[in-house]
C-alpha cells in the first residue's frame, strides 16, 4: 500500500449506516431486525477494523457482512416460522409514501414477495447499483447463481408488476 | 403510451430503490454498545488479572504451607533421632558399666 489508512469508527458509521440500514431492511422486511443487525454489523466492524485496509474495503466489508447478516436472521425467522414480508407488505405503502410515488413504494412491495436469494440479488442491483461480478462476491455466490436470480428476479417482478400494477403504469 | 417492460422496470427500480435513511438515534445506539463492550472487556480484563492474583496467592499460600509442613516433619524426625541415638548413648553406657561390673565380679570369684 502506498499510503496508511487510518480507519475512523465514528466516520465510518455515519458514512455507511444508510447503506447497511436499508439493505438489512429490504433484504428481511423488519425495521427492528434491520436496526439490530446495522448495530450488529458495525460492532463486528469495530471488532474487525485492524484489518479493514481502505474505504472501498470498508464499504465492501459492509455490504458483504450485512448481507451474510441478513440471511441468517431471515433463516432464522424461517425456523420460527414467521414470515415477516407479511408484515411489511401490509404497511408497507404507508412506510414508503412519504419519500417515493406510489409506484416506486408499489414496486418495492411486489419486490419484497421475491424469494430471497432473488431478492438480495436485486437490492445489490439496484440500491448500490453493483454489477454481477460484485454481487457474486457480495453475497459469496457463484456468478452464474447470481445471473441466473437476477434475471428470474426480473421476469417475476415484471410479471407481477404487468398484472398488479397495471393502472399505474398506464398513467406513465 | 406504449409500456415497455425492461427499460421502464429497471429504471423504476433504480429510482425507487434509494437508500433509505437510518432510523433516527442508530449512530448513538452504535457507540453507546460500543463504549458498553469497552467497559465490559477492561470489567474482564480486571477480573481475570484478578483471579490470576488470587490464583498466584492461594498457590503460593499452599506451596509454602506444604514446604513448612515438610520443614516441620524433617525437623521433628531429626529430635526423634537425636532423643533415639541419646537414649542409645544412655543403654550404651548402662551396659557399659554393667559388663565392667561383671568383670570385676568374675574376678573378685
Amino acid at each position: 500500500m502506498s499510503h496508511e489508512w487510518q480507519p475512523d469508527f465514528e466516520k465510518l458509521v455515519d458514512e455507511h449506516q444508510s447503506m447497511v440500514f436499508s439493505l438489512a431492511y429490504r433484504t428481511t422486511g423488519d425495521r427492528g431486525l434491520a436496526e439490530e443487525i446495522a448495530q450488529d454489523v458495525f460492532l463486528e466492524l469495530d471488532r474487525n477494523l485492524g484489518k479493514i485496509e481502505s474505504s472501498e474495503h470498508a464499504l465492501y466489508w459492509l455490504r458483504r457482512v450485512t448481507m451474510s447478516r441478513s440471511a441468517d436472521a431471515l433463516r432464522r425467522q424461517r425456523v420460527r416460522g414467521i414470515n415477516l414480508w407479511v408484515e411489511m407488505d401490509e404497511n408497507h405503502g404507508a412506510q414508503f409514501e412519504p419519500r417515493s410515488s406510489s409506484l416506486s413504494a408499489r414496486l418495492e412491495g411486489l419486490l419484497a414477495t421475491l424469494p430471497s436469494p432473488q431478492r438480495a440479488a436485486l437490492v445489490l442491483r439496484y440500491q448500490e447499483g453493483l454489477t454481477p461480478d460484485e454481487i457474486a462476491a457480495a453475497l459469496d455466490s457463484p456468478l452464474a447463481t447470481v445471473k441466473s436470480n437476477l434475471q428470474r428476479g426480473l421476469k417475476l417482478l415484471r410479471a407481477k408488476a404487468e398484472s398488479h400494477l397495471k393502472e399505474y403504469i398506464r398513467g406513465i | 403510451m406504449e409500456f415497455e417492460p425492461k427499460d421502464q422496470l429497471e429504471r423504476e427500480l433504480e429510482q425507487s430503490m434509494v437508500r433509505l435513511p437510518a432510523p433516527p438515534g442508530l449512530k448513538r445506539k452504535i457507540m453507546a454498545r460500543r463504549q458498553a463492550r469497552e467497559a465490559e472487556r477492561k470489567h474482564h480484563r480486571v477480573v481475570f488479572w484478578q483471579r490470576l492474583a488470587a490464583s498466584v496467592l492461594v498457590c503460593g499460600a499452599a506451596g509454602g504451607a506444604v514446604t513448612w509442613h515438610n520443614v516441620q516433619e524433617r525437623r521433628k524426625g531429626e529430635e526423634a533421632r537425636q532423643q533415639v541415638m541419646v537414649a542409645l548413648r544412655i543403654a550404651g553406657r548402662a551396659l557399659d558399666q554393667m559388663n565392667v561390673q561383671l568383670a570385676a565380679h568374675d574376678n573378685g570369684k
